[in-house]
C-alpha cells in the first residue's frame, strides 16, 4: 500500500522552551526530516538607530547597552571608544586596564550562561542549575562596581565612571579561585559525558574551505581550526600586554565549538588574574571632555569592532559637527550566523538538534534586528 | 598590498588598520572584483549607509577585511536619494543577502537582482521606509499611541524653571 | 505601604495577606489551592528574560513558591510579559492569551509596559500594555530584580486567596468590545481571528 507523504509545514515558533530567545524558524517537514528552513526575527525591533539620531551623547548612552541583552558592555566599549576616534581623545592605562577587566567578567558571565543554555537543550537540567549560580556570583561584583546587575552604564567616552571601591581586586581573586575549583565538576558531568558526545559529534559540519570567504566569525571558524580573534589579529585597548593563547579544535560540529568554550573559560580567568596583578595605582580614570550640550562630534566617519563571546561585534558610525550623532549602524556576530548559515545547515537533519545547533551557533535575536 | 592597490585608486589612512576610497556608482562591481582577486581584502563585513538630506545623497560604505582579519578597508559609494538602484553581490558573497534586505526595508533601496526583498523585521508597515530622515517618529507615535495621564504635580520642565528663576529674582529684590 | 528592598519571608508573614475573605468555604478552598499552584508560560518575550533563570533556579528558586515552568498555553495558568512589546510580539502575546484555559492571570515587568519607558517615542513599541489586554500584577525596575518578582508574585498569591480585586480574565469577557477596539486600532484589518468567540451563551 503506498502512502502519499507530503510536506507539513511547522512554526519553530517565538513562543517555545527550545528556543535562543525571540524568533522563530519556519520548518518544511517530511516525517521527521527537515527539508527546507527559513529564519523570522522582528519581534524585538525597537528601532534603536533611529532612536540615537534624536539624542545627544548622554542620552544616547542610556540606552547603548540595551542592545544586546546577555552581554551589554561590548556595546558600551564600541560607542565610547567609535566617539574617542571621532573627537580625537586618548584615555590613560588606568581607564584601559579597568575597561579591558569589564569586558573579560562580561564574556566569563555569557559563556556561563551559553553552558546553561547548550546543556538544557539536550535535557541535562542539573548545568543550568550550577552554572546559573556561578554567574550570579560575578554579577555581584558588578552590583559592587557599577550599581547595576544587567545593565551597567559604565564606560563612557572619555574613561569610566567611577573608581574600583576599597577591596575590590581581593574579591575579584576570591572569585577565581571559586570557579577554578568547580571547573572539574562539569568536565564530569557535561563535556566527556558520552551522551553528549553522541548527541553532537557529527551534527551541525560547518563548510570549512568557505568559512573565511562568508564572514563567519567566533567559535564557527575557531571549531574549525582557524585561528582568528580580534584581539589578537587586531588588538585593542591592553590586549598586547597579556598572555593568553587562542583555543582551536578539529571537527567543525557541535561539540568542537563546545570544547573551544570550555578552553575560553580557562583562558579568561588567566585573563583577569594577571589584570588584578598588573592593575595601575594612580592615573586619572576620566579625561575632561566638554560639557553636554557643548560636545561636538566632527563630520567624520569610522568602524570600530571588538571580540564579545560569540564572535566579533561592529559599529559604524559618522558625525556631521553637530551634538547629536548622524549614524550608528551595528552588526552583530549573529546577523551572518543566523540567516545564511542556519538555513544550510538545517537542511536534512532531524528536529529534535534545532535547539542544539541554534545553542551552539549563539545566536542572539536583539542584535540582529536592533 | 596598499601600495600595490594605490596605483589604481585613492587610498586615504584613518587610522593604523582602517582605510578609505571613494568610487562612483557604475564602477562598483569592477572594483570589487579587482580588489577581492588582487589583494588580500576577501571578505565584505558589513554594509553601511547614512543618509544626508542637505547633499540629496545616500553614501553606502561597503567594508572588506583581509584574511588575516587585521586590516579594514571602506569603499564609499554615492547614489542619489531618490530612486537609488544598485547592482547586487550575491554572487560574490553569500553573506550580502541579508544585508540588503535589511537596508532595502529601512532606506527603500533597490538592489537588482536580488529576489530575496521581502519584510525583514517589520510586519504590515504601510508608511515610508523609517529610516530616512523624513520620517517623523514623535509624531507617528503621537497620532497611534496613547500615554498614561501623568500624576497632578507634574508640569514642564521649562515653564518650572522660569517660574522658580523668577522667584528667586523677586526674593532677592525684596530683602535688598 | 513598604518601601526599598524588602524581606519576602516577612511580606508571606504580614498581617495583611491574613484577611479573611466573605466567601463560602468551598470557595475560599478551590481559591487557597490555585494560588499555591502557579504554572507559568515558557515565553520570553523581551529585555526581562534574562532575569527568568535566576529567579527560577537554584539561588532565588521561586519553586518552593509552587511556581514551575510549563510548555504549552494550554497547561499554563499565568503569562509573563518581560518587558516591552513590538508589534510583531503583540499578536502572538494576544493569541496565547486567548488560548490559555481559565483562571488565567498576567504579570507584567518592567517600566516599558507601564508608560512606554524609554523607547517612548519609538515606532514599533507599544507604550501602555493594559490597552490590550487586562494585567493583573505590575512589577517595576529595569529590570526588576530577582526579589522583586518574587514579590510580585507573593502579592499576586493573596490577591487571589483573599478575591480583593476583580481578575483580569472576567474583565476581559465582560468588557471585551474595549480590547477589541483597541487591538483593531492598532492592527487594522490585519487583526488574528478570535478565540473567544460566543460570549452569549456562557454564563458567569
Amino acid at each position: 500500500m503506498q502512502t502519499n507523504r507530503e510536506l507539513i509545514k511547522i512554526f519553530h515558533g517565538p513562543q517555545h522552551p527550545g528556543i535562543t530567545g525571540n524568533m522563530s524558524v519556519e520548518l518544511d517537514l517530511l516525517g521527521e526530516t527537515i527539508k527546507e528552513a527559513k529564519t523570522h526575527v522582528g519581534y524585538l525591533h525597537r528601532g534603536f538607530e533611529k532612536l540615537i539620531e534624536r539624542r545627544t551623547i548622554i542620552q544616547a548612552f542610556t540606552i547603548v547597552c540595551r542592545i544586546c541583552v546577555p552581554e551589554p558592555d561590548p556595546n558600551e566599549e564600541n560607542f565610547a571608544r567609535a566617539i574617542e576616534n571621532l573627537a580625537g581623545i586618548e584615555i590613560s592605562q588606568k581607564a584601559k586596564y579597568i575597561r579591558t577587566m569589564v569586558l573579560e567578567m562580561a564574556r566569563l558571565a555569557s559563556l556561563m550562561l551559553w553552558m546553561g543554555g547548550q546543556s538544557g537543550s539536550i535535557g541535562l537540567g542539573t548545568i543550568g542549575q550550577w552554572s546559573i549560580y556561578d554567574r550570579d556570583l560575578i554579577l555581584d561584583l558588578f552590583e559592587e562596581l557599577t550599581g547595576g546587575r544587567v545593565y551597567h552604564m559604565y564606560i563612557y567616552p572619555g574613561g569610566v565612571r567611577r573608581e574600583l571601591p576599597i577591596g575590590f581586586l581581593d574579591k575579584l581573586s576570591q572569585l577565581l579561585d571559586h570557579l577554578e575549583k568547580r571547573l572539574p565538576l562539569y568536565d564530569n558531568v557535561f563535556f566527556e559525558n558520552s551522551t553528549f558526545k553522541k548527541r553532537a559529534i557529527g551534527v551541525g559540519v560547518v563548510n570549512k574551505d568557505e568559512a573565511l570567504k562568508n564572514g563567519y566569525v567566533g567559535q564557527v571558524l575557531r571549531g574549525c581550526g582557524i585561528k582568528r580573534d580580534v584581539r589578537r589579529d587586531n588588538p585593542y585597548l591592553v590586549y598586547d600586554n597579556l598572555d593568553f593563547e587562542i583555543p582551536t579544535f578539529e571537527g567543525c560540529d557541535v561539540y568542537a565549538r563546545a570544547m573551544v568554550r570550555r578552553q575560553e573559560i580557562r583562558e579568561s580567568i588567566k585573563i583577569l588574574r594577571q589584570i588584578v596583578e598588573q592593575m595601575p595605582t594612580d592615573g586619572k580614570i576620566m579625561q575632561k571632555i566638554p560639557k553636554h550640550r557643548k560636545f561636538k562630534i566632527p563630520k567624520d566617519d569610522t568602524f570600530v569592532s571588538v571580540e564579545s563571546a560569540r564572535g566579533e561585534y561592529g559599529f559604524y558610525m559618522a558625525g556631521d559637527g553637530s551634538e547629536k550623532i548622524r549614524r550608528m549602524q551595528v552588526k552583530g556576530p549573529s546577523l551572518i550566523h543566523g540567516f545564511t548559515l542556519l538555513e544550510k545547515l538545517l537542511i536534512d537533519e532531524e528536529l529534535s538538534n534545532v535547539a542544539l545547533i541554534m545553542n551552539s551557533l549563539g545566536i542572539c535575536p536583539p542584535e540582529i534586528e536592533r | 598590498m596598499i601600495s600595490s592597490l594605490k596605483k589604481y585608486y585613492e587610498i586615504e589612512k584613518k587610522r593604523d588598520t582602517l582605510f578609505k576610497t571613494h568610487i562612483e556608482k557604475e564602477e562598483l562591481l569592477k572594483t570589487i572584483d579587482f580588489i577581492t582577486i588582487n589583494s588580500n581584502f576577501m571578505t565584505l563585513s558589513q554594509i553601511a549607509c547614512a543618509d544626508w538630506i542637505e547633499d540629496e545623497v545616500f553614501t553606502l560604505n561597503y567594508i572588506l577585511t583581509t584574511d588575516r582579519r587585521d586590516k579594514n578597508l571602506m569603499i564609499e559609494v554615492n547614489i542619489p536619494r531618490v530612486d537609488s538602484k544598485l547592482p547586487t553581490l550575491l554572487n560574490i558573497f553569500p553573506q550580502s543577502e541579508v544585508m540588503e534586505r535589511d537596508l532595502h526595508e529601512m532606506y527603500g533601496i533597490d538592489f537588482i537582482g536580488n529576489s530575496t526583498l521581502y519584510d525583514f523585521v517589520l510586519e504590515d508597515w504601510k508608511e515610508i521606509p523609517p529610516l530616512r530622515r523624513e520620517f517623523d517618529t514623535l509624531e507617528y507615535v503621537n497620532k497611534h499611541f496613547n500615554f498614561r495621564i501623568g500624576r497632578e504635580d507634574n508640569r514642564d520642565v521649562k515653564v518650572e524653571i522660569k517660574r522658580r528663576r523668577a522667584e528667586a529674582k523677586r526674593l532677592k529684590n525684596a530683602n535688598k | 505601604m513598604q518601601e526599598g528592598f524588602i524581606d519576602y519571608q516577612k511580606v508571606l508573614e504580614n498581617e495583611e495577606h491574613a484577611i479573611k475573605s466573605t466567601q463560602s468555604v468551598i470557595q475560599k478552598a478551590i481559591d487557597w489551592f490555585r494560588s499555591k499552584s502557579m504554572f507559568v508560560l515558557a515565553y520570553g518575550t523581551g529585555c526581562g528574560a534574562i532575569e527568568m533563570p535566576p529567579t527560577f533556579t537554584s539561588r532565588y528558586d521561586i519553586e518552593r513558591i509552587g511556581v514551575v515552568g510549563m510548555a504549552t498555553p494550554r497547561q499554563a495558568d499565568i503569562l509573563i510579559v518581560s518587558g516591552y512589546c513590538s508589534y510583531k510580539t503583540l499578536k502572538r502575546v494576544i493569541r496565547s492569551y486567548e488560548q490559555m484555559n481559565e483562571p488565567k492571570y498576567v504579570i507584567a515587568l518592567g517600566s516599558c509596559t507601564i508608560n512606554g519607558g524609554m523607547y517612548w517615542d519609538s515606532y514599533n513599541t507599544i507604550k501602555r500594555l493594559e490597552d490590550y489586554i487586562p494585567v493583573d500584577m505590575f512589577v517595576n525596575g529595569c529590570m526588576p530584580r530577582p526579589e522583586a518578582i518574587i514579590e510580585g508574585f507573593v502579592k499576586l498569591q493573596s490577591n487571589i486567596k483573599n478575591a480583593k480585586k476583580e481578575a483580569g480574565y472576567i474583565k476581559y469577557r465582560k468588557d471585551n468590545e474595549f480590547y477589541k477596539n483597541n487591538q483593531k486600532k492598532i492592527f487594522g484589518d490585519k487583526i488574528e481571528p478570535s478565540y473567544e468567540a460566543n460570549f452569549a451563551g456562557m454564563n458567569q
